[in-house]
């Protein structure tokens, strides 16, 4: 009896944690767009943020895509080589850059080196009473720190996954003439002979979502933070947790909404 | 005037147990009490930073609790807060801070030169000196250097009402002197309802108009400095006395 009442227990404790979260974000996300809308949003701030999350972001990022677009390539080619006609190699490469590793593992990257900072940045103003202080001053957060980051990773998240998709896919045409020989008009030949349009559009909506969502989460996150420098630490781990769950659910939930 | 009606408030055990309290306009009160014991969270309340679960907060006829967003906003610009560790922005210099408690349409309307003048005059009446620190990042500050940013940064705005949140933890005796002189002339000099919560108690009394004594939630004093000092309750002596001894302790 028990371990049946502390079972309904667990999963009653976990849905109201996740109804409060939802709630959470959809109110930040809402406050958000409002404060965007009526212009109190400084655009000072937006830049600076999109210099912080994008442009400093773009040299990981290209290790990233150049390391997958390295790797597809070689398992690729291992596995055609005697099968397969070796340039179906570039449309794998390029279609599994572009569908689903570019805007992927840019989001893995993002979420490091982007969300746990804003969130351990934004616990930090939470535990140390500078969110109080901005209320104290008749501001408001929302406007002044979470729309901006926001803002910022919905913009910088389409560029990164851009140079993602291209860095990635030159890195694999190299990578196929130096381990299988495919040269590089036989791999463009591949990749031209099954691609669709569509998938970069594809590839751009998910980079959009996730570029919405990272920030959102790491925000709504940042702003619950309570107890010191101890939570500043719990509230990153759950926040970065809470952000792969949520980055690798929507991805699953791309192809039966937007492939077929 | 600032009238708390009955406020409760418990963070999983009890913090405050019915407080009902009137601060006058243009006093100086203390909230003194043991660690723990809702002096803090009561300041809170003040301006809506903590929502009681029961009960009432009043600004003149403005009710805190009751409040719209908006109306939080204007009670919020007519107070001044006084942060315990200062909480200046870490990613702003001292200008950027002081200059922040000014409201954007306020400082629009100002313009540059007014709004430097006005920073560059709370600075100085807080005994910094301006050419010093207004450049500076608030990692660059003494810990006393941050509570007079801090304090410079809730006068700016030119509000009615200031509040200390223990404005004298973890300073030594010669800033906690200097801050404590600084209350007071800020109180004369501007005409402002000073909230002062403290452990300092024996600074504190040198210059409040009465001084409230919180423990575990409920109101146990509310008097004059000299009534306190001379009380006979076993519970006022209890806390007096261990207070006393710890600021003669931490002088030595």
């Amino acid at each position: 009896m028990n371990i049946i009442t502390s079972f309904v227990r667990a999963i009653g404790r976990a849905a109201i944690t996740t109804s409060e979260h939802a709630g959470g974000l959809g109110l930040l996300a809402w406050h958000s767009l409002v404060a965007t809308v009526r212009g109190r949003v400084p655009f000072k701030e937006i830049l600076a943020q999109a210099y912080a999350v994008g442009v400093q972001s773009i040299p990981l990022v290209m290790v990233t895509a150049i390391l997958s677009g390295i790797v597809t390539s070689q398992q690729g080619g291992y596995q055609f080589t005697s099968a397969i006609p070796l340039y179906v190699l570039g449309s794998v490469v390029s279609s599994s850059i572009v569908l689903e590793l570019g805007p992927v593992l840019t989001a893995i990257v993002f979420i490091g080196r982007v969300g746990a900072r804003i969130t351990a940045e934004l616990g930090t103003m939470q535990v140390s009473e500078q969110i109080d202080a901005l209320y104290s001053l008749g501001r408001d957060p929302v406007p002044v720190l979470a729309a901006p980051r926001i803002i910022a990773g919905t913009i910088a998240m389409p560029a990164l996954v851009g140079i993602a998709n291209g860095v990635g896919v030159v890195a694999g045409i190299i990578s196929a003439r130096l381990s299988v020989g495919l040269g590089s008009e036989s791999f463009l030949y591949g990749a031209r002979l099954y691609w669709h349009s569509y998938d970069l559009f594809y590839s751009m909506m998910k980079a959009l979502a996730f570029g919405f969502v990272i920030p959102l989460i790491a925000c709504h996150m940042g702003l619950l933070t309570r107890g010191g420098a101890e939570g500043v630490g719990r509230a990153t781990t759950a926040s970065v947790v809470f952000m792969i769950i949520a980055v690798l659910v929507s991805d699953a939930m791309f192809p039966p909404l937007f492939l077929n | 005037m600032i009238e708390y009606r009955d406020v409760y408030k418990s963070f999983d055990v009890p913090v405050l147990n019915g407080v009902s309290l009137t601060v006058e306009a243009g006093e100086i009160l203390a909230i003194v009490g043991p660690s723990g014991g809702g002096k803090s969270v009561l300041l809170k309340t003040t301006i809506g930073l903590v929502e009681p679960d029961s009960g009432d907060v009043f600004l003149e006829d403005v009710s805190v609790v009751r409040a719209t967003p908006a109306e939080l906003q204007r009670v919020r610009r007519r107070v001044g807060y006084v942060f315990q560790n200062a909480a200046l922005f870490d990613s702003m210099t001292v200008f950027e801070n002081v200059a922040y408690g000014i409201q954007d349409d306020e400082a629009k309307k100002l313009g540059r030169a007014e709004v430097a003048r006005r920073v560059t005059q709370v600075i100085e009446e807080v005994n910094l000196n301006p050419s010093v620190v207004l450049s500076k990042l608030p990692s660059e500050l003494s810990g006393g250097m941050r509570k007079r940013v801090g304090l410079a940064r809730a006068m700016v705005g030119e509000p009615e009402i200031l509040l200390y949140d223990e404005p004298v933890t973890g300073l030594d005796p010669v800033n906690t002197a200097a801050v404590d002189q600084l209350i007071k002339a800020i109180a004369d000099k501007r005409h402002v309802t000073s909230i002062v919560v403290t452990h300092d108690i024996e600074g504190v009394l040198r210059y409040c108009n009465r001084v409230a004594l919180l423990e575990g939630g409920k109101l146990r004093f509310v008097g004059s400095p000299e009534v306190f000092r001379g009380s006979s309750d076993p519970l006022v002596r209890a806390f007096y006395d261990r207070e006393a001894a710890a600021t003669a302790a931490r002088e030595l």
